[in-house]
């Protein structure tokens, strides 16, 4: 144990003093709340083109549902040119379109829209225009047209024009709360999916970087012919667990300092929001933090814990394996590919986190410590389920513990091409 | 303090299907310096991975200090210097040190003194520049290795093993090698070494033990074992040109036995009944200028090859030690 402390000990601060830690570390936050904030903030700043109306309306409908678009769209950006209305017959469409095109490339025009039969039966319109893949002018001009459609539908039923516009503002929006076996928890729906989806990321991404720091850490004392003074020292098997608990540290010290300061901007979020330009009401009520329950956050510590032990034997095991540099991400591949596979399954598992595959997902070692927590964040998950993951895991990162330590006994001391498997079943009986 | 320092008893390891060491037994007397003697892929660092618990033998026993040698306690006592170096490459000196100390149950703070003492004996910490400070790759070839050589000492170990100490060094570093290694003996400490260089060994070892093919070949006192040849070898030296008749009389096989032929100086086993007197006045009527005419025990390089021969000197070149 002694000695395990000190391989502990010197894992832990020679990483936490080195340059890239503390970057990651104060910058890591900074970093992701600009990734996150940004695009909000570029998304309330885009505006539909300023032009809008400034396009061809080709109706072919026979009735006034052209000019009732038309005057939409110039009450809706009244600075801008008017849209022109070119009423014509079904056969003229086409003659029409053709010029309408070579007057959007000539500049005249920024498209032009064709409603005809099959829009007054309520199916479809065309669009064709210089912005026609930018969506939020596409779904503008669809808005106009669905309401103009209706508005005319409505007055031939005999409704008053006046009240029309009245009976269909309908803007509705849905607030929702999450409902669990304890009752109410406040802010549900997107916000506990966010929250689990960023916890099961978080998860990954702490387990694939320190997982793999280890196994370049196991590389490194190899290729540096260390290896061999320490164990002289020091048993294998108390060399990989220091190193494995150190490394680990390192990763809660990490989100630990992340959390932190997560926490000291959101106490202080509204003056941020503010300075990228965000209304003060939004800026005050846009973020909502959902609450944890003390046991789910134990739950989601062990399963960090076990995740990280799991994957940090693997690696190490990988590192102990190879020779050089150029066979490491080879080696690791198998490795890999376990975590990414329990990452490439977290959408459709968020869809339906109650699914056949979400709980097997959330029951096999390798993928439970990621989407276990995913599905408790967005669902009620039976305690037993948690408890069966929780027993799973460990099992299994008892098993990864010892075959790793048999494979990293051996592998350290050699040199030359990587092993097959058949050699390291070798390796693992050798030992 | 009369038993052993290392006392290994019929021990075996095999690797896969090639046996590195076979029954092999011997005794490392306290307070002696010890030569482990081989050609290269002989067994000399399987036997001492094995001492030091690194590798596990198949078969047989190995105490250490009188303890066996799986006991923590006396890991903590053996300070070891494996034949390939290397240290943490971005780590600083004095922290490189004070973990490899502190890994044999060294308490920081006595760790970092002896440390500091250290680093100003091998001229690492100057008036100019304290390089315990610098990063272990920002230091020379030379000044690494005499870090790891601290790092092999710095616990004040009863005994030390030091594989192939000798390779890499320069003449300089090699002479401050032996002055060490005299001085742990006179400081009652045991000191293991494997080399393949029998001049070192031979001038340096209390004992030694000869191994090829991972079996032990002979042992015993450096003294004893050369008694045990008798003095059937001569030393020649010869100025000026060795002339062809000088040659002609060497190749008779009724004199000579065989030859250790370095050009101007030769070490001569004598045939069985050959007469040493014979042969001095034949090289001279063949006209040699005699420096040197001397009976000797025969070097321990004369017993090596002797013993080992020719085959398991170049059998052994592939492999490792």
């Amino acid at each position: 144990m002694g000695k395990t402390w000190v391989v502990f000990k010197r894992e832990y601060v020679e990483r936490v003093r080195s340059k890239w830690f503390i970057i990651a570390t104060v910058f890591g936050p900074i970093l992701m709340a600009v990734i996150m904030v940004l695009p909000a903030v570029l998304a309330m700043r885009t505006k539909s083109s300023s032009d809008l109306s400034n396009i061809v309306i080709i109706d072919a409908t026979g009735s006034d549902l052209g000019s009732r678009v038309a005057k939409a769209l110039t009450t809706t950006t009244p600075e801008a040119t008017a849209p022109r209305l070119r009423r014509v017959q079904a056969d003229q469409v086409a003659d029409e379109e053709k010029s309408a095109t070579s007057e959007v490339m000539g500049h005249a025009a920024l498209g032009y829209m064709v409603l005809d039969s099959n829009t007054l039966a309520g199916k479809e319109m065309r669009y064709a225009g210089r912005n026609a893949t930018a969506l939020i002018d596409v779904q503008g001009i669809e808005r106009m047209v669905r309401q103009s459609l209706l508005n005319m539908r409505l007055e031939r039923e005999g409704i008053d024009p006046s009240r029309v516009a009245m009976l269909t503002a309908v803007r509705l929006e849905t607030k929702t709360e999450k409902i669990s076996d304890r009752g109410k928890e406040g802010a549900g729906g997107m916000a506990s999916l966010f929250f689990g989806y960023a916890i099961s990321i978080l998860l990954y991404m702490m387990i694939a970087i320190y997982g793999q720091s280890i196994m370049r850490g196991v590389l490194d004392e190899k290729t540096n012919r260390v290896a061999e003074v320490v164990i002289a020292s020091v048993k294998p098997d108390a060399l990989l667990t220091g190193k494995i608990i150190g490394s680990g540290a390192v990763a809660v010290t990490q989100v630990t300092v992340w959390l932190t300061m997560g926490f000291l901007m959101y106490l202080v979020r509204v003056p941020i929001l503010k300075a990228f330009g965000a209304a003060p009401a939004m800026a005050s009520g846009a973020i909502k933090i959902p609450t944890v329950a003390p046991m789910i956050g134990v739950a989601l510590f062990l399963f960090f814990v076990l995740g990280f032990a799991f994957y940090a034997a693997l690696f190490g095991a990988v590192g102990a394996m190879v020779s050089n540099q150029e066979d490491i991400q080879q080696a690791a591949m198998p490795v890999m590919l376990m975590l990414i596979s329990s990452v490439l399954f977290m959408q459709p598992i968020l869809l339906s986190p109650s699914s056949a595959l979400s709980v097997t997902m959330s029951l096999l070692p390798f993928s439970a410590p990621m989407i276990m927590p995913l599905r408790m964040a967005v669902v009620a998950v039976p305690w037993y389920e948690i408890v069966g993951s929780l027993a799973s895991v460990t099992v299994g990162c008892a098993i990864a513990i010892w075959l790793s330590a048999r494979i990293y006994r051996v592998g350290l001391l050699m040199y030359g091409k990587r092993p097959s498997v058949r050699e390291l079943g070798r390796w693992i009986r050798m030992s | 303090m009369s038993e052993a320092a290392v006392h290994i008893t019929g021990v075996t390891k095999r690797f896969g299907d090639t046996v590195a060491v076979h029954e092999l037994s011997l005794v490392v007397p306290r307070g002696s310096v010890y030569g482990l003697l081989g050609p290269n892929g002989a067994g000399k660092t399987t036997t001492i991975r094995m001492i030091l618990n690194i590798i596990v033998p198949d078969s047989g026993t190995i105490s250490v200090l009188g303890r066996p040698h799986l006991d923590e306690a006396v890991t903590n006592r053996v300070g070891y210097l494996p034949e390939e170096r290397g240290l943490y490459k971005k780590m600083q000196v004095r922290r490189v040190l004070r973990f490899l100390a502190e890994l044999k149950g060294i308490k920081p703070k006595v760790a970092d003194q002896r440390i500091n003492k250290w680093l100003e004996r091998l001229q690492l910490t100057t008036a100019e520049k304290d390089w315990g400070n610098a990063k272990i790759d920002e230091l020379s070839r030379g000044m690494q290795q005499k870090v790891q050589f601290i790092g092999t000492l710095v616990h004040e170990p009863d005994l030390v093993i030091l594989d192939e100490p000798f390779s890499g060094l320069d003449p300089v570093n090699s002479q401050a090698l032996k002055d060490t290694i005299v001085e742990l003996k006179r400081d009652g400490k045991t000191v293991i070494f494997s080399t393949h260089l029998m001049d070192n060994a031979e001038r340096l070892c209390d004992s030694v033990c000869i191994v090829a093919h991972g079996e032990k070949v002979l042992d015993g006192e450096v003294a004893a074992v050369k008694a045990a040849r008798g003095t059937r070898n001569v030393a020649l030296a010869i100025d000026g040109d060795v002339g062809g008749a000088v040659r002609h009389v060497l190749a008779d096989s009724l004199l000579v036995a065989r030859m250790d032929d370095q050009n101007r100086y030769f070490e001569i086993e004598l045939a069985p009944k050959a007469d040493p007197q014979e042969l001095l006045r034949r090289v001279i009527a063949a006209g040699a200028n005699v420096r040197r005419f001397e009976l000797i025990s025969p070097s321990l390089h004369q017993i090596f090859l002797e013993r080992v021969g020719a085959k398991g000197v170049e059998e052994g070149m592939s492999g490792h030690g």
